[in-house]
């Protein structure tokens, strides 16, 4: 099986960003399966970005630590890559000082003199650097010029397509690499971003408001979705703190709006009083979670799955939430569209966790078939004309613990939505009885929601030396090390609360257990401690804000735990 | 609807003597001379006394936490903007916590009018200073006497740009009525801070405190001019009633184009064909 990967570095301001998902694109369309993982820091000029390409005759699914060829755009990719000698590293060597040594394959492409012949402004560097690696892998340059006249304006169009036509031009045949032959199969994949089929899934289940504070990495679910307020008529806002974005979607929802808010960790911080209001009011409500570094503001641009015990005790008191970690483009997907679902039939909070690696990173799969999505809107009041200004008993239970809406303007339906405890015209109330009463028909609500999330799943061989026990992200670069071993399978958590632990304990049978997590002290692994009774004792955690790379998790299982 | 037919059946807790009354009469007396239908208002409410007005009126209502008024209503308003909402708050809720929020609001002009119980303390939490207390009064959080100096909402407002910008006094209950229906017929964000005596725990701002000192703008008064508005926000010794400061300036929800033809809530939570934007990741 052959995967080859493909990375170009730069300072930021030098298009790394928009090179390198274009370049996925290119690959994607020439027929392979693609998986993008962009690197950067949090400045907007300077420092070291890059985007890492992975791709093959099959799917791929996750990032290599490794490089087949590094396209170098300036001298501080030097300074932060180990370049090996099988590396084929395209640079302006004349112009890098401290490289003469380098046992690379080197593919001196002279970038500064190229611009100046041409008089070409510097930031057509990276379409240089497009057309020479479009050369080395044979892709055909029509679908590169292709996606550039559907990412750049007209009037900087031309001059990318030179630019990248010269450096196609200093490919020599010996340059070429030996990459197996796309195919068909992916021709109707998509490569999006995690966030992206987030927003998606959203705008496909009817999101009605969207109100957030921007902060990465979850800001790209507010910019898409911005870009799609008109066409779709959807409100957008970008409020003035996380505090609002997350009680003006309360506010939308208690009119009867499908609403949904996107934060990260330090957002969601601010936001907690929110998530207390929205479960006591009964207001359903999905929040986008997309979790990196903490705590404060920690790394803002690395990925870490360290929010989950937050989430479960999030706000005072206790009430139901429901918390789903999808790891791959599908779960993202179909699972916001099934989160507002469950937070109109049940009216409680729905958390959908992400973090910046699945957020971020480009993903290729055949995803989005409309068949069989369903809209439910749970129980909503329809109306008494006869008694067009009766109170109507909001907060009292329907079936299973759960009550039945009334958006404001609907006749005889009208109550009180109050951040306190109430009767169930929503009238405030303390006394014991209706507070128990309460209490018991809001938990009442688990035991169904219990049945349709859905259980952790076994991916790779039923019988393996080593289960891997993950959640969320960790599911992409297992699924890419399943292809270069056997000797280990993984369960996948794709929602953790509330399920069925006795089901879940079952499963953990005769089982060699390792729990894998991009956190400090194995979150998921407690949560089981606490849940099933089960310890995992062996842990492989990884809190340096990268995703596990797929020679990580191989090694790690030939190394034996 | 009759005045009277506003009550939600809920015998206030209010104490006897508190401004509530007057303010909660007033809103019931301009909803029925404005012929709204009780089920086409929704009654935000803050933390405070004020908040407990949620109880008391035959309304859609959203009791909200401390501070968080105005974001309750800008979702409830870009969501159905046919609804009437009205907002109460207390100088803590509004003026404290809630602050930065009633600037965004302000900038917003979002079509909600927003009533401000400004008894200058703390009532619920039994008498600290608020952001609207004078210097040197002692309270149970000042026991020195306050050092900050108070805050000026009006002026506040004025500054972020607001365009209905009014004062009421809950002595002066038809004089209230008359401003907070001219406030809901307002397209945009009409603010009114409403002096309201703290029977119990605001002794210095008494009723005779505030009638000695209050006055009423006739119609020579030209709340149009901006330099006017900002004397009569700054005036030491008297207190101005009446609508300060009004101009026409566009309301929030006619600014999306989204809320051209239908509510929003009309459009929600329906399948939606998405197609043609996932054609462009393949």
């Amino acid at each position: 099986m052959s995967v080859i990967t493909w990375k170009i570095g730069g300072p930021a301001g030098f298009g790394i960003m928009s090179a390198g998902p274009m370049f996925a694109m290119a690959l994607k369309r020439s027929g392979y399966s693609v998986h993008g993982y962009p690197e950067y820091p949090s400045i907007i000029r300077g420092g070291y970005n890059n985007y890492h390409v992975t791709f093959s005759d099959k799917p791929v699914f996750s990032v290599y630590n490794r490089c087949d060829i590094l396209v170098a755009l300036d001298k501080v990719v030097f300074d932060s890559e180990t370049i090996t000698k099988n590396m084929i590293v395209i640079a302006d060597f004349d112009n890098i000082k401290g490289t003469e040594d380098l046992e690379c394959k080197k593919v001196n492409i002279p970038f500064k003199k190229i611009l100046k012949d041409n008089e070409l402004p510097d930031i057509v560097k990276n379409s240089i650097a497009l057309g020479v690696s479009a050369k080395i892998l044979g892709i055909d340059e029509e679908i590169l010029f292709k996606l550039f006249e559907e990412n750049y304006p007209a009037k900087v169009l031309d001059m990318n397509i030179s630019a990248a036509k010269i450096g196609m031009e200093f490919c020599l045949d010996e340059m070429k690499f030996k990459a197996p032959k796309g195919n068909s199969n992916f021709k109707d994949n998509l490569l999006m971003t995690g966030n992206e089929a987030i927003a998606l899934g959203a705008v496909k289940a009817g999101l009605g408001f969207y109100s957030t504070y921007p902060m990465t990495p979850a800001s790209s679910i507010l910019h898409y979705l911005a870009k799609l307020e008109e066409k779709y008529g959807i409100i957008v806002k970008h409020t003035e703190d996380e505090i609002s974005g997350i009680i003006m979607a309360i506010g939308a929802s208690y009119a009867g709006v499908r609403a949904m808010t996107g934060t990260s960790g330090g957002g969601l911080s601010l936001m907690t009083e929110g998530v207390g209001l929205a479960a006591i009011t009964e207001t359903p409500l999905v929040i986008a979670l997309s979790q990196r570094p903490g705590p404060a503001t920690g790394m803002p641009t690395w990925t870490e799955q360290a929010d989950l015990k937050f989430v479960l005790n999030i706000s005072q008191d206790e009430f139901v939430k429901i918390v789903l970690t999808p790891g791959d483009l599908n779960e993202l997907f179909y699972m916001t569209f099934e989160a507002f679902n469950l937070a109109d039939r049940y009216q409680v909070p729905v958390f959908v966790l992400t973090d910046k690696f699945l957020s971020e990173s480009h993903f290729c799969e055949a995803i989005f078939n409309d068949n069989g999505l369903k809209i439910d809107r749970g129980f909503i009041f329809e109306g008494n004309s006869e008694a067009p200004m009766e109170f109507f008993p909001r907060y009292k239970e329907v079936e299973n613990g759960i009550p039945m809406k009334s958006n404001p303007g609907t006749p005889g339906g009208l109550y009180k939505a109050p951040g306190n405890e109430h009767d169930d015209f929503g009238f405030v109330a303390t006394d014991s009885k209706t507070r128990i009463k309460n209490q018991e028909r809001r938990f009442k609500k688990e035991e169904f929601i219990k049945k349709e999330l859905p259980l952790p799943k076994l991916y790779g061989p039923k019988d393996a030396e080593i289960t891997f026990v993950c959640w969320g992200s960790t599911k992409q670069p297992l699924m890419e090390a399943l292809k270069h071993n056997d000797k280990f399978n993984f369960l996948h958590f794709s929602a953790i609360n509330p399920i069925d632990w006795k089901q879940v304990k079952n499963m953990f049978k005769d089982k060699n257990l390792v729990a894998i997590e991009t956190n400090f002290t194995g979150q998921l692994a407690s949560v089981i401690a606490e849940k099933t009774g089960i310890v995992i004792k062996d842990k492989y955690l990884k809190y340096d804000g990268r995703p596990f790379f797929v020679e990580e998790i191989i090694e790690y299982v030939k190394r034996g735990n | 609807m009759k005045a009277m037919e506003f009550n939600s059946g809920k015998i206030p807790v209010w104490c006897p003597g508190c401004g509530n009354f007057a303010i909660w009469n007033a809103i019931k007396g301009a909803l029925a001379d404005l012929e709204i239908s009780g089920k086409d208002v929704v009654n935000i409410s803050g933390i405070g006394c004020s908040g407990k007005m949620l109880n008391h009126l035959r309304t859609y209502g959203f009791h909200t936490l401390h501070g968080r008024t105005l974001p309750v209503a800008t979702g409830v308003k870009l969501s159905n903007h046919k609804l009437t909402v009205v907002v109460n708050g207390g100088d803590g809720d509004g003026y404290g916590m809630g602050v930065g929020h009633f600037i965004h609001a302000i900038r917003r002009n979002l079509d909600v009018t927003y009533l401000v119980h400004d008894n200058h303390i703390y009532g619920l939490t039994t008498g600290q200073a608020s952001p609207t207390t004078d210097k040197g009064l002692k309270s149970k959080s000042t026991p020195h006497g306050v050092i900050d100096e108070p805050l000026n909402p009006l002026a506040v407002a004025l500054n972020a740009g607001a365009t209905f910008v009014a004062r009421g006094y809950s002595g002066e209950v038809e004089h209230l009525k008359e401003l907070i229906k001219a406030g809901i017929n307002y397209k945009g964000f009409a603010y009114i801070d409403i002096l309201q005596p703290c029977v119990t725990f605001g002794k210095t701002y008494s009723y005779e405190y505030y009638d000695e000192r209050i006055y009423k703008l006739d119609e020579s008064y030209d709340f149009t001019n901006f330099d006017n508005a900002m004397k009569k926000i700054w005036e030491k010794e008297k207190i101005a009633l009446g609508i300060i400061y009004k101009k026409e300036r566009d309301e929030y929800a006619s600014l999306h184009p989204q809320l051209k033809d239908d509510i929003l809530l009309n459009s929600t939570g329906k399948l939606r064909d998405i197609s043609d934007e996932l054609a462009r990741f393949k």
